[in-house]
């Protein structure tokens, strides 16, 4: 299976474990991940302000490269997934007609036909499926916790993204149970790490971030899988900044995750791009 | 600017596409907030002050200026009312007349090196001209 795949710009520099282990579970799974070619920044986050045409421009034009040679677009990032299908859902909606319009008429790119924006998680679940991936685990994830942290980006607002049960996602977390890890339940899978607020106001996010740390560890969690390069940056970083060694929680991409499971080999695991290094705590569990 | 505080609400209301009206005071906004006491003030006050025409109170404050976009509010709103639309429309209002509230040439500090360029992005397009 060949599919369209657009990285996003943390992909491409910041979150390049992300994205490396994207790819390489992908090929494991029998599905090449093929780049959208001359993409650009879909703008991180989701302008709404009603007039605000310009914001729309940006990722209006990769769903209009993208339809020039598919129908079906997938991510990584969290953040790309929200603002796509939100620019899509904001397109398609019947009294924005002539905003349409506007839009597409100022791009070179033609829109050929609807994309369907998906993420990777949509894919595993339903394009593979959790069957097939069972088969491949080489690595089981046993007597691993695992919480899986999935932010704001991948359920709200959750009349257009309609991902999974906005309140209590489970993609995550069957994807932790096919790896033969145990997931763990905790309140704030969706609570807000702070997101871009730690540009201006790093303790405001801080303290969001150990709120979801904290809650996880409270349930069990020996470990936090996140599905978003800010979400990531955030959980670890306020950690390393406020946490004493013996009570830090790492946390992965999940794609870090699934590549160790699947048994890529560490080079491709990207571990030396975390902020809060696991590799200890995987021998520790037998898991490198 | 010049306007009065209903013109300046109407506005908001159109950049938002949300009745300030609809809003109740149940305070679900506020609870479910997770910068919580940080914000001042918190969505359902922010909402309260529009509906008395405190308008330029509201745009004065801190509070819009902390919104994370997690759209916590929104969801658990019983009347329907987005609040993260209404505090970037009242954004757009403040930005409009060219004053940023973080600035890209002074924010980036060595302990900044390792932002996501994700964060960057966001925050320049929500705070600054």
């Amino acid at each position: 299976m060949r599919l369209l795949y657009y990285p996003g710009c943390t992909l491409y520099s910041k979150a390049q474990n992300l994205d490396r282990c994207g790819r390489k579970t992908a090929e494991r799974l029998g599905v090449t991940l093929d780049e959208l070619p001359s993409w650009n920044c879909c703008g991180a986050i989701f302008n709404t302000g009603s007039d605000d045409l310009a914001g729309q421009v940006g990722p209006v034009r990769v769903l209009a490269k993208a339809s020039q040679l598919g129908d079906k677009l997938v991510t990584l990032c969290a953040a790309c997934y929200n603002v796509l299908k939100r620019a899509r859902a904001r397109l398609d909606a019947p009294g924005n007609k002539l905003e349409r319009q506007r839009i597409v008429e100022f791009l070179d790119e033609k829109m050929e036909r609807d994309v369907k924006v998906v993420h990777y998680l949509e894919v595993l679940k339903q394009d593979i499926g959790w069957e097939a991936i069972r088969s491949r685990v080489v690595m089981p994830l046993h007597n691993l916790k695992v919480a899986s942290y999935y932010g704001c980006l991948m359920v709200r607002p959750r009349e257009v993204l309609d991902f999974d049960d906005p309140d209590n996602p489970m993609v995550m977390d069957e994807l932790v149970a096919t790896l033969g890890g145990e997931p763990v339940r905790f309140e704030f899978k969706t609570e807000c790490c702070g997101g871009y607020l730690v540009v201006n106001r790093r303790e405001v996010a801080e303290g969001c971030s150990m709120r979801v740390v904290d809650n996880a560890r409270n349930w069990g969690a020996e470990l936090i899988v996140t599905t978003c390069p800010l979400c990531q940056y955030n959980l670890e970083i306020a950690q390393k900044r406020g946490r004493a060694e013996a009570q830090i929680v790492p946390v992965l991409y999940f794609t870090q995750l699934l590549g160790l499971a699947l048994g890529l080999p560490q080079k491709d695991l990207g571990f030396e791009d975390n902020k809060l290094d696991p590799v200890g705590f995987l021998k520790e569990k037998g898991l490198l | 600017m010049n306007r009065t505080p209903e013109e300046m609400v109407r506005e908001i209301e159109i950049l938002s596409g949300q009745r300030i009206a609809d809003c109740y005071q149940c305070g679900c906004c506020s609870a479910g907030c997770p910068i919580g006491t940080a914000m001042e003030p918190p969505p359902s006050k922010a909402i309260r002050l529009l509906q008395l025409g405190r308008v330029e109170e509201l745009l004065e404050s801190e509070g819009i200026w902390l919104c994370a976009s997690c759209l916590v509010c929104g969801t658990r709103c019983p009347r329907g009312v987005d609040y993260a639309r209404i505090a970037e429309a009242c954004r757009l209002l403040v930005l409009r007349t060219k004053r940023s509230v973080v600035d890209p040439d002074v924010v980036v500090p060595a302990d900044l090196e390792d932002v996501p360029q994700q964060a960057f992005i966001a925050s320049f397009r929500k705070f600054s001209v």
